[in-house]
C-alpha cells in the first residue's frame, strides 16, 4: 500500500502538469487529478497493466479530462439553447500569461488531443507504442497526427512571432 | 530501416529521439546535405525544447495536500462510509414509514370495526324483542346443535350456560358480507337474555384473540376458532351474565 502511495506520490508532480496542459487552469486541474487518482486507486487491484505507471496515469487522467469535457460541452450547448450565447473560447488565465512563452502561448491554442500528444512525446518522452496504447490507436495513426500538431505548434508559434503579444495582454 | 528521402514520420521520430542508432546516422547525414529540410527540423527541436523549458515550472508548484495518495484514499473510504450511512438511514426511515404506516392502517381499522360489532349489533336487535322471528326456537323436534352444525361446518360446540341458568330458546339466520352469520338467544327462568354470535372472519375482522369489550350497556366476549369468530353478548353489568361468562371461561 505505501509502497504505491510512494510511486503515485513521485508521479504526482507530472500529473499535476499534464492537468493543467489540459484544463490550462490550475484549480480545474488539480479538480481533474483528484479524481483521476481516485480512479486509479479503485482500479489498481484489478487493472493495472503492465508496463509504464506514468502512461497509465495520463490514459486515465486523459479519459477523465475528456468526459468532463464531453459532458460540459453538452452543459454548454443546453445553456445556449436556452440563453442564446456562446461557447466560451478559450482565454489564456493571468497567471499562465505571465510565464507564457511564445511556444508556451501556441500550445494553449492547439487542441485537446494535439497538446497531450506534444508533452506525452516531447515533454515527457513516451514511446509512440506507449502513446497508440493510452490513444487505442495504430503507431502509424500518432505518428501522422503527431506530426500534424507539430507543424500547428510551429505555424501557431511564427504567428505569435508576427502578432506580437498584444492580444494576449488585451 | 528509413529510406530516403525520409518520411515526415521519419524526422517526427528523428526528433522525437525514436530512430535507431543506423537510421539516426543516416538520417543526419542527409540533413547535413539538405539545409532546407534541416531549418525544419531544428525548428521543431528548438519547439520540442522551449515547451520542456516552459512547462518545466509546472513540476515544481507547491505540493497540494489533498491530492497526497494517502488523503484521497481517506477520502474515499469516508465517502463509501458516508453513502453507507445515508443508505442505512434511508432504510430506517422507509422501514420505519412503512411499519407506522401499516401500524397506523391497523389502528384505524380497529377502532372503525370494533371487533364483533355485529353481534352486539344482532343483539340489540333481535334478542331483546320477543316477536322476533326466528329459525329455530326450543320447541322445535332438533337440537340447536344439530340447527347451527347444517349452517356452520365444523363449527365450536355451542356454550353450555347451563350452569348459570342460561339455556339456548330461539336461533337466527343472519348474512354478513362474508358469508352467512347466526344468533342463538340464550334466556334464564328470569327471562335475562344472553346471546351467541357465530360469524365468518371479515377482511378486518380477521381471526380474533380471546378478549371482551364493553359498547354501552353490553358487554360482548369474543374468541376464534375452527374458522368462524364467536362472541356471546349480554347485559354487562348483571350478576347472572357475569355467572355465564365464568361460565364461558371453561374449555367449551
Amino acid at each position: 500500500m505505501n509502497e504505491v502511495d510512494d510511486q503515485l506520490r513521485e508521479l504526482l508532480p507530472r500529473m499535476r502538469r499534464f492537468a493543467v496542459s489540459l484544463t490550462r487552469d490550475h484549480s480545474s486541474a488539480d479538480d481533474l487529478v483528484q479524481s483521476s487518482l481516485e480512479k486509479a486507486l479503485s482500479a489498481w487491484n484489478g487493472k493495472r497493466p503492465e508496463g509504464d505507471l506514468r502512461a497509465w496515469l495520463f490514459s486515465i487522467l486523459y479519459r477523465q479530462f475528456l468526459d468532463a469535457h464531453r459532458r460540459s460541452r453538452r452543459y454548454n450547448r443546453m445553456l445556449e439553447l436556452f440563453t442564446g450565447g456562446k461557447e466560451d473560447h478559450f482565454e489564456p488565465s493571468v497567471e499562465r500569461t505571465i510565464v507564457a512563452q511564445t511556444t508556451l502561448q501556441a500550445f494553449d491554442r492547439l487542441n485537446t488531443e494535439q497538446r497531450a500528444l506534444l508533452l506525452w512525446v516531447s515533454v515527457e518522452g513516451l514511446s509512440y507504442n506507449e502513446v497508440a496504447a493510452i490513444l487505442d490507436v495504430p503507431v502509424g495513426t500518432v505518428m501522422s497526427r503527431l506530426s500534424r500538431a507539430r507543424q500547428a505548434l510551429r505555424q501557431l508559434s511564427e504567428g505569435e512571432i508576427t502578432t506580437p503579444a498584444l492580444r494576449i495582454l488585451k | 530501416m528509413i529510406t530516403l528521402p525520409p518520411s515526415e514520420r521519419d524526422l517526427n521520430a528523428y526528433v522525437d529521439g525514436q530512430l535507431n542508432d543506423a537510421d539516426r546516422s543516416t538520417l543526419e547525414t542527409y540533413l547535413a546535405a539538405h539545409p532546407e529540410l534541416s531549418r525544419q527540423v531544428q525548428a521543431w527541436q528548438r519547439d520540442a525544447q522551449s515547451l520542456r523549458a516552459a512547462l518545466s515550472g509546472e513540476l515544481h508548484r507547491a505540493p497540494n495536500p489533498e491530492l497526497d495518495p494517502a488523503f484521497i484514499r481517506q477520502r474515499m473510504r469516508r465517502n463509501r462510509t458516508r453513502r453507507f450511512a445515508t443508505a442505512a438511514v434511508l432504510l430506517i426511515a422507509v422501514s420505519v414509514g412503512g411499519l407506522s404506516g401499516w401500524h397506523a392502517r391497523e389502528i384505524t381499522f380497529a377502532s372503525a370495526n370494533p371487533p364483533m360489532a355485529d353481534a352486539v349489533q344482532a343483539y340489540r336487535m333481535f334478542a331483546v324483542n320477543a316477536n322476533m322471528a326466528s329459525d329455530w326456537s326450543s320447541d322445535k323436534a332438533n337440537n340447536v346443535q344439530v340447527w347451527l352444525d347444517k349452517n356452520f361446518a365444523q363449527a365450536n360446540r355451542l356454550p353450555d350456560l347451563e350452569s348459570a341458568g342460561f339455556k339456548p330458546v330461539s336461533g337466527r339466520l343472519t348474512t354478513t358480507e362474508q358469508g352467512a352469520a347466526a344468533m342463538v338467544v340464550y334466556k334464564d327462568s328470569e327471562g335475562r337474555t344472553l346471546s351467541f354470535f357465530i360469524r365468518p372472519p371479515g377482511e378486518a375482522n380477521h381471526l380474533l384473540p380471546r378478549g371482551s369489550r364493553r359498547d354501552g350497556e353490553l358487554q360482548a366476549d369474543y374468541w376464534s376458532g375452527s374458522g368462524y369468530n364467536y362472541a356471546v353478548v349480554g347485559p354487562a353489568d348483571d350478576p347472572a351474565a357475569q355467572a355465564a361468562r365464568l361460565a364461558l371461561k371453561q374449555p367449551i
